[in-house]
């Protein structure tokens, strides 16, 4: 079967600017969609019933719609308030949209996995809310934060795909066109394919020396019995 | 002139879901004294602890702390205002709360764990701080383990920590939940002894125990609590020897096989010295 | 040209119906995932190294590259090699793989915590592996999985979304096909979202149910 790498040298050019935008978008997604979410969580953790109610029904509605769906919205009905916006920063704002309720529920969990005495020691002290948050409970939070934060944030690097149905010129728009020019859709995804899994490998990479910063939340079992690593493990490795 | 009590606490009411966890309670502390307060489980014991630091808010009642509100004020005019939580802040390093669970803080050392409300609530220098932490932990025989994670820390150990912290904090009252409970039965001692020393010092404290002959020993004055109200109070010894009322009667002979033995055993151990 | 509530209201049926073959390639999808998942985690176990290193590579690509790159693999690319699959076809078998991954993996996180004692005794008594996997194992499995798969459901159908871009006529395809006639995007897109939205928090609502009704006949 032939591979023609002279489609992808010719083409370069178009790809590099499509992954480069990816990566920016999802830069600036997550930064955004961060944010919200924390603030979110935070809202959804204050007592009496109306605070959940509202961040429930944020939460479960963006977490139930595909983000194409959500993204179209955003796009289609933007324009109806009168606003016009470019489609990349629109993409990005929907996108972040999008993960801000994931994001929320990751730190929601995070925060109440954390005993309340923790909170209250710091309080009987004569901390505000605000000091025992920042001296106190984000410390302890954040190392468990790190792994469910990462998965959500390659999820979400992943849906910037979907970005290129309204015309953004990220890379899976970039490949559509050279697959157009040049009708050669195996090379040029084989392409595409790469670059996004080495993106992926980046942000894995980036989180696992955030977690060497933070802390590890994981304790590693073993499985000593023969028997049942034989059928309950799908590791090679021996275990030590 | 009588100075005014360290702690008073007027008509403390605070209902849970119908039922009235406080009722109606009324406490004063004198200053240097020791108050044991003890009572059945479910008697609102915590519950008083939790509304002394407004940990929650009591439903009424007033609290006072050496002479200031705290929580809730009565107006010349004669209304009940609400403190704001910057001034209920203002006052919560006065008293000072040993946890039961201690609720140490482990991302920081225990050293730490002394300095750092002092910097951020208090306002005192790092330098300052450090110095007054390195005192009190090395008071409370803790020197050696001040560079060490509250993982490394045994039990009484951390018991110490979370007193050394309260009380870098320079309170006017100190308050223990249970001091006694999340510590193996033999170190009792150790935790009395820590408690007589630091009463050594003038420091005023309630104590909540549910163990009679650790409060006997520990404390000037026991209170007893019962259903959210003191049935009856008076000092240690007469009130645990002669019970005038019949719940307190009832309370000490649930309990009298095995506390009051030990206490019997200590009192005439204390009372030879 | 405000937002129209009535209009909204008026499409709703026409994009529940549309919605039938969202839920229609979900089901397929489900089952196609759930079988070969099976069989691939019961591939990963007999710990071939060859294989099982080659199924890792391929789970990390799976894993690392959005599953529109992966649908227009199967659109575009397959033809190339011989295999010209209709939109449906190739949607399905595109979206069908990488949720069969994910049950893969799924799995090997639900075996970890299958208590190994059965499993000794089995051995001790002389049954076969296959007969082990099959009346100790998968049965304890896909009790644990249950919840896990209702989640993975919701997943499989907002997947099913994307088909619309290659072409398939689902509720968006179909809601875009009304809106170009209508010149009313946002309401028929609301409406779009609306539907899966129903669809989603139903399948949870039964997740929810199922999963008390499990829990009940749980050793």
């Amino acid at each position: 079967m032939r591979f023609d790498v002279s489609i992808l040298v010719d083409y370069w050019s178009l790809l590099a600017g499509g992954a480069w935008l990816t990566l920016c978008i999802t830069l600036v997604a997550f930064a955004l969609g961060y944010l919200a979410g924390v603030a979110v969580a935070l809202v959804a953790i204050l007592p009496g019933w109306l605070p959940k109610l509202v961040t429930g029904i944020y939460i479960e509605t963006l977490r139930n719609i595909p983000f194409i769906i959500i993204l179209f919205v955003v796009y289609y009905g933007l324009p109806f308030s009168g606003i016009r916006l470019p489609a990349t920063l629109v993409g990005t704002v929907a996108l972040a949209l999008f993960a801000s309720a994931y994001y929320a529920e990751i730190v929601r969990g995070a925060l109440q996995a954390l005993p309340r005495g923790q909170f209250e020691s710091a309080r009987v002290v004569g901390m505000s809310p605000a000091q025992a948050m920042w001296y106190v409970v984000a410390p302890q939070v954040l190392r468990t934060l790190v792994p469910p934060s990462t998965n959500m944030t390659l999820t979400m690097m992943k849906e910037s795909a979907v970005l290129s149905s309204i015309t953004v010129p990220e890379l899976t728009y970039q490949s559509l066109i050279v697959q157009g020019n040049t009708f050669a859709p195996f090379e040029v995804f084989a392409a595409v394919t790469a670059i996004y899994w080495l993106i992926a490998i980046a942000i894995a990479e980036l989180s696992r020396q955030l977690e060497r910063r933070v802390g590890t939340a994981q304790v590693h079992s073993i499985l000593a019995n023969p028997i049942a690593a034989r059928y309950l493990s799908l590791d090679a490795r021996r275990p030590t | 002139m009588t100075p005014p009590p360290i702690l008073r606490v007027s008509a403390l009411r605070k209902e849970y879901r119908g039922t009235r966890a406080l009722n109606e309670l009324y406490l004063d502390i004198a200053e240097g004294e020791i108050v044991a307060l003890m009572g059945p489980s479910g008697c609102g014991k915590s519950t008083l602890l939790r509304c002394l630091t407004w940990l929650e808010q009591p439903d009424d009642g007033f609290i006072e702390v050496a002479g200031r509100p705290f929580g809730r004020v009565l107006t010349p005019g004669g209304m009940v205002r609400r403190l704001s939580r910057r001034e209920i802040d203002a006052l919560r390093p006065k008293i000072g709360l040993v946890f039961q669970q201690f609720n140490l803080w482990p991302h920081m050392t225990a050293l730490e764990n002394v300095v750092r409300p002092q910097v951020v609530v208090l306002g005192r220098s790092r330098a300052e701080a450090t110095r007054r932490a390195e005192e009190l932990l090395g008071l409370l025989g803790l020197a050696d383990r001040a560079g060490r994670y509250p993982h490394a820390l045994s039990g009484g150990q951390k018991q110490r920590v979370a007193i050394a912290r309260a009380l870098a904090m320079d309170p006017a009252l100190m308050l223990f939940d249970e001091p006694t409970s999340a510590l193996d039965p033999e170190l009792s001692g150790e935790v009395l002894s820590v408690l007589k020393s630091l009463a050594a010092t003038g420091m005023t404290m309630l104590v909540v125990t549910h163990e009679v002959g650790f409060a006997v020993n520990v404390a000037d004055r026991i209170a007893f609590m019962d259903a959210g109200a003191i049935v009856e109070e008076g000092p240690a010894r007469a009130v645990v020897s002669n019970p005038r009322t019949p719940r307190l009667r009832n309370f000490l002979e649930l309990v009298l096989d095995k506390s009051l033995v030990s206490a019997g055993n200590t009192l005439a151990h204390s009372q030879t010295e | 040209m405000g937002f129209n509530f009535h209009y909204l209201i008026s499409i709703l049926p026409d994009l529940f119906v549309a919605a039938l073959i969202n839920v229609r390639l979900a089901i397929i999808i489900i089952t196609l995932a759930v079988v070969l998942g099976t069989m691939l985690t019961v591939l990963r176990s007999l710990k071939l190294r060859l294989v099982n290193a080659a199924i890792a590579v391929v789970i990390s690509f799976v894993r690392g590259t959005p599953l529109l790159i992966q649908i227009f693999i199967a659109y575009y690319v397959l033809p190339v090699v011989g295999l010209d699959l209709s939109p449906e076809v190739a949607g399905v078998a595109a979206i069908s793989f990488n949720t069969m991954i994910f049950v893969s993996e799924s799995m090997r996180g639900g075996l970890a915590s299958i208590d190994p004692g059965p499993l000794e005794a089995a051995t001790a008594l002389g049954l076969r592996p296959p007969l082990i996997w099959w009346k100790v194992v998968l049965p304890q499995l896909l009790r644990r999985l249950v919840p896990v798969l209702i989640n993975e459901a919701t997943i499989v159908v907002k997947g099913t979304a994307l088909l619309s871009v290659i072409t398939v006529v689902d509720v968006l395809r179909t809601a875009q096909q009304i809106a170009s006639s209508s010149y009313r995007p946002f309401e028929t897109l609301l409406g779009a979202a609306v539907v899966f939205l129903v669809l989603n928090l139903s399948i949870s609502l039964a997740g929810k149910i199922a999963e008390v009704r499990f829990e009940a006949t749980r050793t």
